[in-house]
């Protein structure tokens, strides 16, 4: 095993258990009990905050702010596709030569997301003054990850220590930060869902105007 | 600031709290983009009102404590100590700039509860001595009289029997009652205090509706306050002693339905939080006057004069009895029974904007002039309805709605449900 291979494996490993005590962490906290009694359906409501809740046409957050919203997608995504890869490419899992560079292209798009909302963050006001150091690592860590993956797909071996050292140390950073919203986003959804599913807020009243 | 004040309010994050509270002090990305869902950045452009910062101020507070970041390399993730400054401005935050309305949380790009977490806030400051002085009277009040207003009972009670000989003589009847203490009805009915002091005539109309319905029902002249300011304050104790007055109640008179007036917060408090104050089930049934209403019309118990309002209305939908309790569709049904110019406000139901005096605003005067300022989203929102008729089944949003009909001139008239649907019984 080559040695950023050793690092890549270490940080997944540190990553891993120290997400897996924030998860125990939170299941073992309880939910509070309610006592009142509930208006509406709490699955229903669960599974609408993951659905509908989430659509830009519902969301003020994402429809007042559609380039925002659509970049922010784009960074996501390109963020899974390059965590999936990283795996593949550690089983030495070689790709056709077409698909490596139209994977590459998004992901260079991608980056250039992440990029274009570290750039809005540092510029606008009120966006620094709600910003603290974590915001700006994390942000960094992760698009570096992301070109570094694109580089690797585009140009071949010159680039893997470098992605897998960059990769390791995002997942070194993950638990330190916000970037532990990839757990709490979850959990976050299916609370919500469960208090607007309980009072009968979601999903919404079919006849009730937008 | 002394150990002992800040330890008390660092309590409330004892053992790191419950998955709840756990989860959403650890979602917020501060992203910013909840900050136009939020009345007070609207109408204002401050950034400091972006709920993000609302959610920061006590996330950052939980971080210095619990977590590794925090407590190691607090500068890394901006954690604060809980001291004086901190304190200081979270009271400025989460008590003078926030109605605890909830259109942020159900906007978030993430799904962090944000009028959860300012509620936390609230419990923090209310544990150290911290609630501003004039909602903390408000709730002293309650506790102290049985009302937030402080009416003696003899007072009351003389409100009730000129109510009534009103009505008795409005309907030609001596049938028409306002039962005081009456045992062993199906309804105890409750009332916002404002009622017996402003706004009498809104308890004759339900009273009238009740007539109409032949509904078995009372008043208590001990128990009859919906509101639970203690809700607004943090401090769970008083709340707790609040509501199970009003369990205790419905046990004395041995009533079976508890019909929640139109009042929001109270609503709320009563319907959603008060089995959780108790930590036990409700015994009896709980219904708002809304639903009420509603079920009257459907059953065919009262019928309205759709001929009686020439004029457009509009709705105003309080935050906590539509977004944060399910009450939406109600509402509406009985408008569309009898009002044949009925227009919605743009958003409504559960994205409608807070009329700002939510939260226990109109209570703190310390804040009357940001209050005022934040109300002119809800006056362009009713100007652009071009409606002559504001209703909401909310006592405090139509006291909020008044004051806006005042301030931004919008020349209409404000009422109740049931103000409106009295007018236009048939009898
Ligand atoms: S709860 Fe309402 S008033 Fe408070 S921050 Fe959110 S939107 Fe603003
Ligand atoms: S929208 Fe939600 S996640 Fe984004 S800053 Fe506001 S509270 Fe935080």
């Amino acid at each position: 095993m080559t040695w950023f291979s050793l690092f890549f494996l270490i940080s997944l490993l540190i990553c891993l258990a120290s997400l897996g005590y924030h998860l125990l962490f939170l299941l073992r906290s309880g939910q509070t009990p309610d006592f009142a009694p509930p208006s509406g359906n709490i699955r229903a409501g669960i599974l609408y905050s993951f659905t509908g809740a989430m659509s830009p046409v519902k969301k003020e957050s994402a429809f007042l702010h559609l380039p925002t919203y659509a970049a922010g997608m784009v960074y996501h995504l390109g963020t899974f596709i390059s965590i999936l890869l990283i795996f593949l490419l550690w089983a030495d899992v070689v790709f056709p030569i077409a698909l490596s560079l139209g994977i590459a292209a998004f992901l260079l798009a991608s980056a250039s997301c992440g990029t274009g909302i570290l750039i809005k963050r540092s510029v606008k006001r009120n966006l620094r003054a709600l910003s603290n150091p974590d915001d700006y690592i994390s942000n960094t860590l992760v698009t570096v990850f992301q070109l570094l993956t694109a580089l690797t797909l585009a140009f071949g071996s010159v680039f893997t220590p470098w992605l897998f050292v960059a990769a390791g140390l995002l997942l070194l950073y993950i638990p330190m930060g916000k970037l532990k919203h990839l757990l709490y986003f979850f959990a976050a959804r299916c609370q919500l869902g469960l208090f607007f599913g309980r009072r009968g807020v979601w999903p919404p009243h079919k006849n009730q105007t937008p | 600031m002394e150990k002992a004040v800040i330890d008390k309010g660092l309590k409330v994050f004892e053992n790191g709290g419950d998955a709840k509270l756990i989860t959403h002090l650890n979602s917020c990305v501060h992203c910013g983009l909840c900050a136009e869902s939020c009345i007070y950045y609207k109408a204002t452009g401050d950034d400091r009102f972006i709920p993000a910062r609302k959610v920061e101020i006590v996330a950052s507070v939980y971080r210095r404590y619990h977590t590794f970041a925090g407590r190691f390399l607090p500068a890394l993730v901006k954690a604060r100590e809980l001291n004086e400054d901190t304190a200081n401005e979270m009271v400025d935050l989460l008590f003078g700039a926030c109605t605890m309305c909830g259109r942020c949380t159900m906007h978030c790009s993430i799904g962090v509860d944000i009028a959860y977490l300012v509620k936390t806030g609230r419990t923090m400051l209310s544990e150290m001595g911290m609630v501003p002085a004039s909602l903390q009277s408000t709730v002293k009040a309650a506790v102290e009289t049985g009302n937030n207003m402080g009416i003696p009972a003899a007072e009351f009670v003389d409100t009730l029997k000129w109510m009534e000989d009103e009505l008795t003589d409005e309907l030609n009847t001596k049938e028409a009652k306002i039962p005081i203490d009456v045992k062993g009805k199906k309804v105890l009915y409750t009332l916002n205090p404002r009622e017996p002091k402003f706004f009498p005539l809104s308890i004759s109309a339900m009273a009238k509706i009740f007539y109409a319905a032949r509904e078995s029902w009372t008043l208590s002249s001990r128990m009859y306050d919906i509101t639970n300011y203690a809700y607004f304050s943090g401090n769970n104790d008083e709340a707790r002693l609040i509501a199970k007055r009003m369990w205790d109640e419905m046990d004395q008179l041995e009533c079976s339905t508890l019909v929640l007036a139109e009042c929001g917060h109270g609503t709320r408090a009563l319907r959603w939080e008060s089995p959780n104050y108790l930590k036990k089930p409700f015994p009896f049934r709980v219904k708002t006057s809304v639903e009420l209403i509603a079920e009257y019309i459907h059953d065919g118990k009262i019928r309205l004069d759709n001929e009686k309002f020439k004029e457009a209305v509009t709705l105003h939908d309080p935050c906590n009895l539509v977004r944060n309790g399910g009450v939406c569709m109600e509402q509406r049904y009985i408008l569309q029974n009898f009002i044949g110019d009925f227009r919605e406000m743009a958003p409504n139901g559960t994205d409608n904007y807070c009329c700002g005096g939510g939260g226990g605003q109109l209570a703190m005067s310390e804040y009357n002039e940001r209050r005022m300022k934040t109300a002119g989203v809800k006056a362009e929102q009713i100007r652009r309805t071009g409606a002559k008729i504001v209703v909401s089944p909310c006592h405090n949003c139509v006291d909020q709605l008044t004051q806006i009909n005042f301030a931004f001139k919008l020349n209409i008239q404000v009422k109740t449900m049931a103000e409106l649907v009295a007018d236009a019984i048939i009898l």
